[in-house]
């Protein structure tokens, strides 16, 4: 095989999204520059500077890469009255699945892996996968603040995965299908934020609920129950559990962005074409999502387990039953979307 | 099932990352505390005991370390015993240099507790601002004193250092930086709703059990009893200075943090008072002034800096005992010395804020949840070794 | 939720941010930059030899037993009596400043160092003779004023 064959094979859209972008090789870039990334603005606001020494002209840039270089090396510590089958494959498993549903995102209107007529419900349902294993990972650590933080995340899943259905359904109903690379060029006049605001503003809070991000760093309640969950792990399974909720903020952010934040719209008929750019721009409005969640933990505290489920069904679930409604509204009321 | 399979036992230890020097054995069922013991004696180091064998002025530093941050209530506290078993007084400039000295460390002992409180609760920006903003206060003090937390600054008779020159000025500076950043510190951190969501009706001390069970400081004054040992029995300079007792009636863990905060703002005002009435004169009492060799009287009262009279290396109180109350930041500090004639004390007994402030951490978890328990832990601004000595 | 618990959350939001694009910082980058400490700073011990009149009230003194006296060999054989001179232990001083401030003779005085380092335990020890020596550590930073200032709580500015 030449190198000609390879680099066309590469570029294949069904290889090249998940492996190279936005699939595995951009997730991991994406997980090393925002856990720097939060800890600067963590210090920027905090009246400190955060990384800084390695590489100083690049203000410490490549401390992840330091980090991630220790954890490979580091022995990670197996305690002995672990159930050590759990104890070892839930972190691969949940870093694996954190990042399945990009499986189904489209970078160009002509560029996607995977094309369905239900790729927006494939996508959600992917992500409900993963909690799954951050419960096991409680119960096989034979620990009694695993077991406080796994029971904590059950029930906090239980709370959000409602309201995010129902949030994200209600654009499907509104542009009509269910297909991400449809709802993407529905958006090339208005973006979806402006036509229901009440679902945009509902899923971003749901989505930081979701990933353990202030205030709803639940689970891993340091000043409570040490870590939660990942209280045994050291080494580089805790390097995998701690880049796990990043990876499933940036997926559900790539999905928020073509839901409402028009995907790789606006862009000129010219370049309309071109995967590079119109994957650029989906891009850069999802890795800010990510960064507005990392900011976040530097002006909030955190919720108490019973305020956060309550508020998910005392606000998230009414609003998102609203904004199903609105969208009835708007499409009895004659919006129309031409693909 | 059973109620004792239910329940879990849970030790939030020492190796802990927010328990402090000290073991809470809590019970849990499901989320609810049914009963926390706190588990004291960690860190305990026999400073009553060590005190019978060393000599009177060896002690001061002694009884300042257990108290961190909070420092010099502990050295007050000990002098004045002291000056009421020798039976003198210290002359007046010393006694407003003593309360200067005093509020500068309320108001950096308040920021520790509520950055503390803040990263229990979550909020690490409370944290490092609280931090931060010691800094100054700090600098102030390195300034009178020459060491920044431990200063070892109150001597028998009087005070060892005068103010510097320009003194006044930085002191004012820092007090507008203060409270210019009271803004921000509300926008972010008080006024926040998740924060009111976690501190508010939490850990709820009514009046009758704050009486009754023997609460101090701050933790008393927010369940609505006004009672502060500087208006109750004054001492230093707090007869001449006007200045509030704050309570707040609401007596949950957001009226505590009011209390602290707004009492930032009265120890602003007394300072102001003090650096405009102080008087000039001496600042050691003139029974010790008396036996310094005249050279090194001409150079302290040129420099400032008190020279010791060479009785301090063995100076002996007359028998009988003494006490002494002084309001620390964190509450009533109390000390008591026996001495029968020798250059050590025949008993030293102190008795600290956070010591009476143990017997809350049961009365108050009963039945809150368990991430209620770092938030009731932060408001009491319990100080382990300060309770352990 | 009411209006006014979105108004606190927004406002909280935008102190954030304000601090984000202007804040401050309070750090200072030891040890690259030395701080300028002001006299009459608590730091390590300086003994001169001449004018110590081996009255020993430093030892006396002393809460945390740092000093002791130390026989001077030499000068017990040529006066024909015991003469000790104060040697100190680092591992146990407290930078009080009792010694200094009771020294009849203005022979202890106060260095500004603070934050030397040893290798051994053994060389926290200092007879009397490498007392007498001083302090012989070099920072090798910037040195830079700490200044007091009502908008920042406090600036840094270097000293040349």
């Amino acid at each position: 095989m030449q190198v000609q064959e390879i680099l066309n094979m590469l570029f294949e859209p069904y290889i090249f999204i998940p492996l190279v972008f936005p699939g595995l090789i951009a997730a991991f870039i994406v997980l090393l520059i925002i856990i720097w990334l939060e800890r600067k603005i963590a210090a920027k606001v905090q009246l400190r500077y955060g990384p800084l020494y390695i590489i100083k002209p690049l203000g410490g840039v490549i401390q992840t890469v330091a980090d991630l270089i220790r954890y490979l090396f580091q022995e990670p510590i197996i305690p002995k009255d672990v159930d050590k089958l759990a104890f070892l494959l839930t972190p691969v498993f949940l870093f694996g699945l954190a990042y399945l549903p990009v499986v189904v995102i489209p970078i160009g209107p002509s560029y996607y892996a995977f094309r369905s007529d239900l790729s927006l419900l494939i996508a959600l349902a992917l992500t409900t996968l993963a909690p799954i294993f951050t419960v096991l990972m409680g119960w096989a650590s034979n620990n009694k603040f695993s077991l406080i933080g796994s029971v904590r995340e059950g029930y906090l899943v239980i709370s959000y995965e409602i309201p995010i259905f129902l949030s994200a359904l209600s654009m499907a109903i509104l542009y009509g299908t269910l297909d991400l690379v449809e709802i993407a060029e529905a958006q090339r006049g208005i973006w979806g934020i402006f036509l229901n605001p009440v679902a945009a503003v509902n899923m971003l809070v749901l989505m930081y609920m979701s990933t353990s991000k202030f205030p709803f760093e639940i689970p891993e309640a340091e000043s409570e129950i040490v870590a939660g969950p990942y209280t045994e792990y050291g080494g580089i399974l805790y390097g995998l559990v701690m880049g796990a909720s990043y990876v499933k903020l940036y997926v559900l952010s790539l999905v928020y962005s073509i839901l409402f934040l028009g995907g790789w719209n606006p862009l000129p008929q010219s370049m309309i074409g071109n995967p590079f750019i119109s994957g650029s721009v989906l891009f850069i409005k999802s890795f800010i999502l990510v960064a507005f969640g990392a900011f976040l933990r530097a002006v909030y505290p955190r919720f108490r387990i019973d305020q956060a489920v309550g508020l998910g069904w005392r606000i998230s679930l009414p609003l998102s039953l609203i904004s199903i409604f609105i969208s009835l509204l708007l499409v009895m009321g004659g919006v129309r979307f031409v693909y | 099932m059973e109620a004792e399979e239910r329940e879990l036992e849970l030790l939030i230890g020492p190796q802990h990352p927010a328990s402090g020097h000290m073991r809470l054995i809590a019970k849990i069922d499901g989320d609810v505390v049914t009963e926390l013991r706190p588990d004291i004696g960690y860190v305990h180091r026999s400073v009553e005991k060590i005190a019978e064998t060393k000599k009177f002025l060896q002690i001061i530093p002694l009884v300042e370390r257990p108290s961190l941050p909070d420092t010099t209530a502990n050295n007050l506290a000990y002098v004045m015993a002291l000056e009421k078993l020798l039976g003198i007084e210290p002359p007046p400039r010393a006694k407003y240099l003593r309360t200067l000295l005093a509020e500068i460390t309320r108001i950096h002992s308040h920021l520790y507790g509520l950055g503390i409180h803040g990263v229990m609760i979550g909020s690490s920006t409370a944290y490092m601002w609280c931090f931060g903003d010691r800094e100054p206060f700090l600098q102030l003090a390195q300034e009178l004193t020459g060491a920044r937390l431990t200063y070892s600054y109150i001597i028998p008779g009087g005070v060892r250092r005068d103010m510097p020159k320009g003194f006044a000025d930085k002191v004012e500076k820092v007090l507008r930086y203060m409270e210019g950043r009271m803004k921000d510190y509300f926008d972010i951190y008080f006024n926040n709703p998740v924060t009111r969501a976690r501190l508010e009706g939490v850990g709820v001390l009514k009046r009758e059990d704050a009486i009754r069970l023997g609460a101090v400081g701050p933790n008393l004054r927010a369940s609505n009893v006004p009672y502060d040992v500087r208006k109750a029995e004054p001492y230093a300079a707090y007869p001449d200075v006007e200045f509030d007792v704050i309570t707040e009636k609401a007596g949950d863990s957001f009226a505590r943090v009011m209390v602290r905060v707004r009492e930032i703002g009265e120890s602003i005002k007394i300072i102001r008072q003090v650096l405009k009435r102080i008087p000039d004169g001496p600042i050691l009492h003139e029974n010790y002034e008396k036996l310094i060799p005249p050279k090194l009287k001409e150079q302290y009262k040129s420099t400032g800096i008190v020279k010791f009279p060479s009785l301090f290396a063995n100076l002996k109180a007359p028998e009988g005992e003494a006490i002494a109350r002084v309001e620390g930041g964190r509450g009533e500090v109390v000390f008591h010395i026996i001495s029968d004639g020798k250059t050590s004390p025949y008993r030293l007994r102190m008795v600290t804020p956070s010591f009476r402030n143990v017997v809350l951490f049961e009365h108050l978890t009963k039945g809150a949840r368990v991430a209620d328990i770092p938030a009731i832990y932060g408001s009491l601004d319990y100080f382990p070794p300060e309770a352990d000595r | 939720m009411s209006i006014d618990r979105t108004v606190r959350h927004v406002k909280a939001i935008i102190t954030g941010t304000k601090y984000l694009f202007s804040g401050p910082r309070m750090t200072i980058m030891y040890p690259e930059d030395i701080e300028e400490l002001p006299e009459g700073y608590r730091g390590m011990i300086e003994y001169d030899w001449n004018s110590c009149i081996k009255c020993s009230l430093c030892a006396m003194i002393c809460p945390a037993d740092a000093i002791k006296m130390y026989v001077s060999k030499e000068e017990s054989e040529k006066e024909k009596k015991i003469v000790k001179r104060p040697g100190i232990n680092y591992a146990r001083c407290i930078f009080c400043g009792f010694c200094v401030d009771i020294c009849p003779t203005n022979s202890l005085t106060f260095s500004k160092v603070h934050d030397m380092a040893y290798y051994t335990y053994e060389e926290h020890f200092y007879p009397p003779d490498k007392f007498a020596e001083g302090i012989k550590h070099v920072h090798k930073g910037r040195r830079v004023r700490v200044i007091l200032d009502e908008k920042r709580g406090i600036k840094y500015e270097p000293v040349d």
